[in-house]
């Protein structure tokens, strides 16, 4: 995508996405453009010269000569990071997502790969349930019985600063009550935790096989609950006032369970240590992308299907 | 509850129609010439020849229209032609079907001079029982040509050699007919050609010429449907044409020296297409896109949108505009986005710039879809 022209006048560079036009197709009326929300993706805040020496108009004069680039058609590629409205101006701190690797052993990563390892059948599973001692692997998730492992994933909403409390209340306006997640549906599905894993509902899979669920507090308790934790807990990976925090866990699609060509295809080999000490695996690098549908803040969470070659 | 959408009210919605014009000048050394006949595709059933700006064979090609010969079976010299009779009638007959219709006995009606069907009598006068068809390709004419916008212009020397061909020259034209156009075709609005020198005198006086006593009503043009039919006696001298040619001499449409007449009955659909293809100097129409447009009016208010989801908006979760809680908060934004009532990004549109947004600021973005 080339930059627009910010030589003259504002311009506006309007298109459908994919998604927009394979709707259009569809023709059942699912084209309903019922809302907007504000993007500033290209804006780094960081340019923002808060105490500027020659004054406050120059504060900003960066971000404003920010070159633009063209819309991009990709549904999933646009609008990464949006504008809020809070009905106050007073507010100084906002909450963020972080991904709590010290809630237990259960929730952290692979310290081999940094990542979440998602094994995509039973082979795999056994594999690396544990290392060549006998001692349980982090951050492996069982993708064929995602029951018979307590490993998940959990991310923790909140102010994550030490200025304030972990004990005062969160305003309840900052507190996120709906996450979306999404997940490319080729390579696995979001389930609950616990032993009797459900699948989440979908919401929508778009033109480019990204499936995004819906996740609320409330209406799905088994993924989205309350943070009581008030307390400076070492577990708790926000320093601040806690908001909510949402769980999950990866069940692999039944093409990585039961073939190989989306790991050729989109993947590669590696050599990871497991129970029989170095194994080679064939592997697909990719990202679980979680955003709070109030507050907007997102959150890539990285992860690696795994399937013992 | 913090949000990051704002829902569009009826009132933010509205649709809106608007006409596009492109002028489309087609040279004449294009049509004939320029690439040495490379640029003319030919067909083994020789019902028409297409013309393209650039070597057919080339994918860079594009096809500009196709040129093709019909003469009814009410044509008066009918009896004479010993040249593809079956085809030209056939073209006659496909073409009249479209732009002409089925008269109240369901045969199909003869395409009619100036559109004034109940005139009764098969002549010449008040037909075209013969035509050459010029079909504009939609690249071209897109929705439709706009009404007074074309004009044609031949060579109208009676010699059939270059260079002195182009210097004495007809053109035909869709004179008046922004407010002067027939509708009762089923292929559209449609106007009549009408002649006029446009270089030297071809055409004697001012009798036939548009605006005269007498003007030739020389073709028709089918503005939906793009296409345009000439009458070929417009080639014609009108002394040899019993008062229906306009020109003072008959054109030579080949190194034979035939008049179109001629052509008509004694050659085919091929030869008399580059017989009246080498004769065009020039085309030129406006052509028209329809668009259908839905504004989305996204009004941002004053306390709307003044924060940030972006991730160096804040650090340690502090927002960094910010020195205390008492300043105001300052956002940009660059991307506006349209959405689903299931969040789905329908739209996009983005601002050659970023806006500044704080409390103090309302922005209206007049979002526009086309289709």
């Amino acid at each position: 995508m080339a930059f627009l022209d910010n030589s003259g006048d504002i311009i506006l560079d309007a298109v459908l996405t994919d998604t927009g036009r394979m709707r259009l197709a569809r023709g059942d009326g699912s084209f309903k453009i019922v809302k907007f929300a504000l993007g500033d993706e290209e804006v780094n805040y960081g340019r923002f010269q808060l105490n500027h020496p020659s004054g406050s108009a120059y504060a900003d004069l960066e971000i404003l000569q920010t070159p633009i680039l063209e819309s991009f058609t990709n549904n999933s590629s646009t609008m990464q990071t949006k504008l809020i409205t809070i009905p106050r101006n007073n507010v100084l701190f906002l909450p963020i997502l972080k991904i709590n690797q010290v809630f237990s052993n259960a929730t952290a990563f692979n310290s081999e790969t940094n990542t979440f390892l998602i094994a995509t059948d039973t082979r795999t599973e056994t594999e690396f349930e544990v290392n060549s001692s006998g001692v349980s692997l982090n951050g492996i998730l069982f993708g064929e019985n995602p029951g018979s492992n307590g490993n998940y994933i959990r991310l923790d909403q909140g102010l994550d600063t030490t200025q304030i409390s972990p004990s005062r209340v969160l305003d309840p306006l900052l507190v996120e009550t709906n996450y979306m997640v999404e997940l490319d549906n080729r390579l696995g599905t979001i389930v609950s935790t616990g032993a009797n894993s459900r699948v989440a509902s979908l919401a929508y899979l778009d033109d480019d096989q990204i499936a995004t669920y819906s996740l609320a507090l409330g209406t799905d308790p088994l993924f989205v609950k309350d943070n009581p934790d008030t307390t400076t807990s070492t577990n708790q990976a926000i320093a601040g006032p806690r908001g909510t925090y949402l769980e999950f866990k990866v069940q692999g699609s039944l093409e990585l369970n039961t073939g190989t060509y989306l790991f050729d295809t989109l993947g590669t080999t590696e050599t990871l240590t497991g129970r029989n000490g170095s194994v080679s695996v064939r592997t697909i690098d990719s990202t679980i992308r979680v955003m709070g549908g109030s507050t907007g803040y997102r959150m890539d969470i990285p992860v690696k299907f795994i399937k013992k070659v | 509850m913090a949000t990051t959408y704002k829902n569009l009210s009826r009132q933010d919605v509205s649709n809106v129609k608007t006409r596009l014009h492109e002028a489309i000048p087609i040279t004449g050394s294009i049509v004939s010439g320029t690439y040495a006949e490379t640029n003319i595709k030919t067909y083994a059933h020789g019902m028409f020849q297409s013309v393209y700006d650039y070597p057919y064979l080339s994918s860079s090609a594009n096809h500009i229209f196709d040129i093709t010969v019909g003469a009814s079976t009410s044509w008066p010299s009918s009896s004479l032609v010993t040249e593809q009779k079956q085809k030209k009638s056939n073209i006659y007959n496909q073409m009249a079907q479209i732009l002409a219709g089925y008269d109240e006995t369901g045969s199909i009606r003869l395409i009619d001079r100036d559109g004034v069907f109940s005139t009764t009598g098969v002549t010449d006068v008040t037909k075209h029982t013969s035509l050459v068809y010029l079909n504009f390709a939609r690249l071209l004419n897109k929705d439709e040509i706009q009404k007074e916008s074309f004009s044609i212009e031949f060579a109208a020397s009676s010699g059939y050699t270059q260079p002195a061909k182009n210097s004495i020259r007809i053109k035909l034209f869709d004179s008046g007919a922004l407010s002067n156009y027939r509708i009762n075709s089923p292929a559209g609005e449609y106007g009549i050609l009408y002649l006029t020198n446009s270089a030297g005198s071809p055409v004697s006086g001012t009798t036939y010429q548009a605006g005269g006593a007498s003007a030739v009503q020389a073709g028709l043009i089918f503005y939906q449907a793009g296409v345009v039919a000439i009458n070929p006696y417009v080639f014609m001298a009108n002394a040899e044409t019993g008062s229906i040619g306009p020109l003072s001499a008959s054109m030579q449409l080949n190194s034979a020296g035939n008049t179109i007449s001629q052509l008509l009955t004694g050659s085919t659909i091929d030869q008399i297409a580059t017989g009246i293809r080498n004769r065009i100097y020039n085309i030129s129409f406006n052509n028209t896109t329809e668009l259908n447009s839905t504004i989305y009016f996204c009004r941002v208010n004053s306390g709307e949108f003044n924060y940030s989801s972006n991730p160096t908006y804040l650090s340690g979760s502090k927002i960094v505009v910010k020195n205390n809680a008492t300043d105001v908060p300052v956002s940009y934004f660059t991307t506006v986005g349209l959405y689903s009532s299931d969040n789905e990004l329908l739209a996009v549109a983005k601002l050659s710039e970023p806006l500044r947004k704080d409390p103090s600021i309302e922005h209206t973005i007049r979002v526009r879809l086309d289709y």
